[in-house]
């Protein structure tokens, strides 16, 4: 929408008004064709300082050794020192391997949880606008409360859902869930979960909200099933928001090794050592920042691979 | 959406609230259980044998001992210093921005608007470090501002995007009357547009609050003291440390929640509706 008054102003009669006073020049100003940079510039100033001179000045930390133990922080240029080191580096391995099963597993609960939430709370009854409110609160929640919240039920000794197990049977005796490396990663993986599908729950809901009732109806009357409606009305309109709302999950769990910190730090034996996990360990702990930098480098190019092939994969499937 | 007769009807009306219902439990047994740790004596959350679900007798013990003891009440206190100054960079810097964005073209907007999209991708440890030594630098580390400046490289972008959405459903005409009748641009913007915009203004700032106020990897990095230390990492770290127990652990939470939830149910209209339109249409 072009204004037309963008050129030139009404305001030039009304300039004489006060023209030292500093309010009168913002308004005079504001008849100016460059007040949208006025408006844009405390954004484009704070981003440029906190966002994007750190993610450049991070990559560029990658080619570098830098080490907060040593004077100096030791600065030197090393080329690809790190990207060579991180090939060698079994830890790595493990983690990207940690990183593609926990996703996986975390998104296809999530998913499934949404969708099905969605298709419940979509229905026109009394009472399921309050219900859907309570179901979406999770996603608000801290990470800090709700991983420790879980570790609290999980316990090994007083946890709430080992009691319940072993009453109806499902297991012998107490388990320590996030100390054995066989169960550790699932059991984050329902944590993630708890706290995550209500994001998919608020897009899909959006998305069928949206859907018009007539498709429906007109498929009702062409004689098709509940399930051939979902098949062939529901799903196809819901497509290219499943598609989005998993890229975007997907981005988040890989970057963001908060729940993990919390939950196990990446033990027992690495088994729940994700890729942002190790980076930040490296980071905080060991102060390596050049290796840090290295592996989150890694980490968002692989990122980006997987969103680049994901999206045409759901573009090709589209179109056939 | 259901058609059918009026037995299959009931049928689907049943099916439906089995499955809220079941989503009800999923979500809110876990929270159930965090305030009942919170408020039993801790001779009935360490049992010798099984677990006891209901409590004996209630306690607040937990909750006077995290907040007055185990200096909670500073952590919280520093939380809400964050926060309030995250709000303020976003909602002064944030909405300038969105407006520029919804009511004007100029050339590089596309790149810029898709750019602030792209930013959110990048790993929080990519950012972290430089944050660290540039605030090392400047003198920011372990202070609420440097850690709210931090926030806003993430909210910032969130909130320009959001707001956008609410100033692109306001209609153009109301302004254009504005200033037919003689309103300056700037006026029309202050006396017209913001007074619209108001519900997006709440909503959108109370959700980078809540964002503000549960951050952790960040403030994990970038603080080192009691003096700008948030809840989150206060909390993580005492139970690290001390071993803190279950419910002292409990009651802390509790009580950082509750703001959460209050915000949450504060928003909970706009949000629903509102939001979800705008978050997706972009």
């Amino acid at each position: 929408m072009a204004r037309s008054w963008d050129q030139d102003g009404t305001g030039a009669a009304r300039a004489d008004l006060g023209r030292y006073n500093p309010f009168y020049r913002i308004v005079e100003f504001s008849e100016h064709r460059h007040w949208a940079w006025f408006l844009l510039l405390p954004s484009v100033l704070i981003v440029a300082l906190i966002v994007v001179y750190p993610t450049l000045y991070g990559i560029t930390l990658s080619f570098r050794e830098m080490r907060l133990t040593r004077p100096g922080l030791g600065t030197g240029f090393v080329g690809f020192k790190h990207y060579l080191a991180i090939l060698q580096d079994g830890t790595f391995w493990i983690a990207v391997k940690n990183t593609v099963t926990y996703t996986t597993l975390s998104i296809a609960f999530e998913l499934s949880l949404g969708l099905a939430s969605a298709l419940a709370l979509n229905q026109r009854l009394p009472g399921l606008r309050w219900m859907g409110v309570i179901i979406l609160l999770p996603w608000f929640l801290p990470n800090v409360v709700a991983g420790n919240m879980w570790a609290l039920m999980l316990d090994p000794r007083l946890g709430v859902i080992n009691d319940i197990l072993v009453r109806i049977g499902l297991i012998g005796g107490y388990r320590a869930w996030f100390a054995d490396p066989s169960t550790a990663l699932v059991a984050a993986v329902v944590v993630e979960a708890w706290h995550g599908f209500p994001f998919f729950t608020l897009l899909l809901l959006a998305a069928l909200k949206g859907i018009p009732d007539e498709l429906h109806q007109s498929a009702a009357v062409d004689g098709a099933t509940v399930a051939g409606r979902f098949w062939h009305v529901t799903l196809p309109m819901l497509k290219m928001v499943i598609v989005a709302a998993v890229v975007l999950r997907v981005i988040s769990i890989v970057n963001s090794p908060d729940l993990l910190l919390i939950l196990t730090n990446g033990g027992p034996a690495n088994t729940t050592m994700v890729l942002s996990l190790y980076a930040f360990q490296n980071a905080y702990r060991a102060f390596n920042f050049g290796y840090a930098g290295a592996l989150s480098v890694v980490m968002l190019l692989l990122l980006m691979l997987f969103c680049y092939l994901y999206v045409r994969v759901s573009n090709i499937m589209a179109n056939a | 959406m259901i058609v059918g007769s009026r037995r299959s009807r009931r049928a689907w009306a049943i099916a439906t609230y089995a499955t809220v219902l079941a989503f009800l439990l999923f979500t809110t047994l876990p929270l159930i259980w965090l305030v009942l740790t919170s408020v039993k004596p801790e001779t009935d959350i360490v049992v010798a044998e099984g677990v006891r679900y209901w409590p004996t007798s209630f306690t607040f013990e937990h909750y006077a001992n995290i907040w007055w003891q185990s200096g909670f009440s500073v952590l919280v206190l520093n939380s809400a210093k964050t926060t309030a100054m995250t709000i303020l960079i976003c909602l002064v810097a944030g909405s300038l921005g969105a407006y520029a964005f919804s009511r004007f073209r100029f050339p590089g907007r596309r790149q810029m608007l898709l750019g602030l999209l792209v930013v959110r991708m990048f790993p929080a440890v990519v950012k972290i470090i430089p944050l660290f030594i540039i605030m090392r630098a400047l003198g920011l580390l372990d202070s609420s501002f440097g850690l709210a400046l931090a926030y806003s490289s993430f909210l910032l972008p969130l909130f320009i995007w959001i707001m956008k959405g609410f100033f692109d459903a306001l209609p153009d005409d109301l302004e254009e009357a504005a200033r037919i009748d003689g309103c300056t641009r700037l006026g029309a913007m202050i006396r017209i547009v913001l007074p619209l915009a108001r519900n997006g203004l709440v909503a959108t700032t109370v959700f980078v609050a809540i964002g503000a106020w549960n951050e952790f990897l960040f403030a994990l990095m970038l603080t080192t003291s009691q003096g700008s230390r948030t809840w989150p990492v206060g909390l993580q770290l005492m139970i690290g440390e001390f071993q803190l127990p279950w419910g002292m652990l409990a009651a802390g939470g509790v009580i950082s929640i509750v703001p959460v939830v209050l915000l949450f149910a504060f928003i909970q209209r706009a949000l629903v509706s509102g939001l979800t339109t705008g978050a997706v249409k972009g």
